[in-house]
């Protein structure tokens, strides 16, 4: 009996049913963005190793710190396990016929300007061949070492250990691997390359680096770290030729935590509005359609109809429009979840099981509680009143 | 035997304000079973007010009504919707069809809230709509139906629970003279096989159709005679 309403009015029942669908939907879809934010986030700090010191240096009379902090650096040997500069440059990587800026999927990489360390700093391990040595950058070898995704794209399943390949037309020698480790959370952690930090003279025409990254043996020994590099730099950096900071990863993730709680709660906020606007417009047709079908209501009674069994209808009836507009919401909260996981984030995302059924469950409490209140009202009528209604 | 007993029936609206009405104004009225009776009067005489109360679609203010014996004046509107989908089988002059349901399942919903079974509903329906001459039109809408035949739905609807008694409230007055004579034939031949009729009418014509004439004027009966010696 329901559903024949229902069915009746097939336009209103999908006008109504569309405020609940996309009030599902907007809550799905934006609480799992930012889950998912949050996510690779996490899985990118995570991948990247704990108990890191960021140096940013700034230095207007064009000196650069790199050697000194490197040799400082390796003298703190009971807290620190490495050091490296953090220097990119950005263009086309070619082996024979193959080349980067072709590459559809990912694109053009950066090309990391390393230290001896850069892999202990950064959570590198080594695939095949040996890293990049302290004689490497000393005497300014072209050589590289390939990240993983980069590697098979260049050379598919070919050994690429000395074979030549052309970064911003220089010719580079390969001379190892890193082992994948960004799986499929961050696949451009592996589409890199790192060659030593010395051919920032060639490649960006540039000799000196403003950020720096300290690998601690501890998180207490980061706390040492910072101390004495701050300490450092504070006698090595004259204040009227530059500044500098030092800050620990740990704070920067805390911090990044924080903010990423914050958006949830407001975009799960807004998305909550849509969702009670919703229901709200689930209660204003459900009292236009009592209105309408008060002589309905007055035949029913008229010929039989208890008070109650009409409230069943009407219950019902609200019930399947909210719940179907719940499980549409779903459909379409999943699907566009995967499509903008897919555009945004590049990684497979899945909402949230709790806050789907949570959404759901809101909607249909909504439904049922404003779809009914207007029931109530046209059943208690006398069924002489009812009938006159026009 | 006594179908339907009023004893001294007010039903007063806004009491005690000065622009109190009294719709009926003490109204005592026994019918007996198998009887076809009419009643007449003006537009504000009380007759709507009379057939509401005996369908127990409302009830007096102040005294008591009797329905097979049962006092409906002091039950409560569950019992009420109970009594009407036991005893009383109403006719309207809108036909008051439900118009998203088939003329089948208008039919089907007055014994679907008496809580027959479905599987003993489907004979009875198509009976009832075969009695109306209305079979070849079940799967049909309100919409896809001419008024007669809407009349007749509505009629198959009141008879279908087999009640006390059919009440119908200006039954012809949406409808052509000849649509309504049949509707008025279809009327006395139920009554003809032992079903109670009360029709309400302003039409005197129609009224003649009847064994009994109640005229109501001003909420009260000012007369009630019979039209043919039928013994109850």
């Amino acid at each position: 009996m329901a559903g024949k309403s229902i069915a009746a009015n097939k336009v209103r029942s999908f006008l109504t049913m569309l405020g609940i669908i996309i009030g599902v939907a907007a809550v799905i879809i934006l609480v799992s963005l930012v889950q998912g934010q949050n996510k690779q986030w996490k899985e990118y700090y995570e991948s990247l190793g704990t108990n890191r010191v960021n140096v940013s240096a700034y230095m207007w009379n064009g000196k650069d710190i790199t050697e000194d902090l490197y040799e400082y650096c390796l003298r703190l040997d009971d807290l620190v396990l490495g050091v490296t500069p953090n220097g990119y440059y950005y263009g086309n990587i070619r082996y024979q016929s193959k080349s980067t800026d072709g590459n559809r999927e990912y694109g053009t990489p950066s090309i990391a300007l390393g230290s001896d360390l850069y892999s202990v700093c950064n959570n590198y391990e080594l695939a095949m061949g040996r890293d990049i040595s302290y004689l490497d950058v000393q005497n300014y070898n072209q050589v590289v070492v390939l990240g993983a995704k980069l590697k098979e794209y260049l050379f598919d399943y070919k050994n690429p250990i000395g074979e030549q390949i052309s970064i911003g037309g220089h010719k580079f020698t390969v001379i190892g691997v890193y082992a994948a480790k960004g799986g499929t959370i961050n696949p451009y952690i592996d589409y890199t390359a790192v060659v030593p930090y010395t051919m920032n003279r060639l490649l960006n025409k540039n000799n000196t680096f403003g950020d720096f990254t300290i690998k601690a043996k501890s998180s207490e020994a980061t706390t040492e770290v910072i101390t004495r590099v701050t300490g450092f730099l504070t006698g090595l950096i004259d204040p009227n030729y530059g500044y500098f900071y030092v800050y620990s990863d740990n704070s920067w993730m805390e911090r990044e935590d924080e903010a990423n709680r914050m958006m949830s709660l407001v975009l799960g906020g807004i998305a909550g509005i849509s969702l009670l606007v919703g229901g709200i417009g689930i209660m204003n047709i459900m009292l236009v359609t009592v209105r309408e079908r008060t002589r309905e209501i007055g035949i029913r009674k008229a010929i039989g109809g208890s008070r109650r069994s009409i409230l069943i209808q009407f219950l019902i009836e609200a019930s399947v429009i909210c719940g179907t507009g719940g499980i549409l919401g779903i459909l379409l909260g999943v699907l566009g979840t995967l499509v903008a996981g897919k555009l945004i984030f590049q990684l497979v995302l899945y909402p949230d099981v709790a806050l789907s059924l949570g959404a759901v469950a809101f909607s249909v409490v909504l439904g049922i509680a404003f779809g009914m209140y207007p029931a109530v009202k046209a059943s208690a009528l006398q069924p002489v009143e009812a009938l006159r209604a026009e | 035997m006594k179908l339907i007993e009023l004893i001294d029936a007010y039903k007063i609206y806004n009491e005690g304000f000065e622009n109190e009405v009294r719709a009926l104004n003490g109204v005592s009225l026994t019918i007996e079973k198998g009887e076809f009776v009419s009643i007449v009067g003006q537009s504000g005489s009380g007759k709507s007010t009379l057939m509401n109360i005996l369908g127990c679609l409302d009830v007096p203010t102040y005294g008591e009504y009797f329905l097979n014996g049962q006092d409906v004046s002091v039950m409560t509107d569950a019992e009420l919707s109970k009594i009407r989908s036991r005893d009383v089988g109403f006719i309207f002059q809108g036909f008051n069809l439900i118009s998203t349901l088939t003329a089948y399942e208008n039919v089907e919903l007055a014994l679907i809230y008496q809580g027959v079974r479905a599987s003993q509903r489907h004979d009875r329906v198509m009976e009832a709509l075969e009695r109306v001459g209305l079979a070849d039109r079940a799967k049909n809408r309100p919409s896809q139906l001419s008024g007669g035949q809407q009349q007749r739905v509505a009629i198959a609807r009141a008879l279908v629970t087999n009640p006390s008694v059919i009440m119908a409230d200006e039954p012809t007055g949406a409808l052509d003279s000849k649509t309504g004579q049949q509707i008025l034939d279809l009327l006395k031949s139920l009554n003809d096989e032992g079903a109670t009729v009360i029709l309400i009418t302003h039409n005197m014509d129609l009224a003649c159709a009847s064994h009994r004439i109640i005229r109501l004027s001003d909420g009260k009966i000012v007369e009630d005679y019979r039209l043919r010696g039928v013994t109850a």
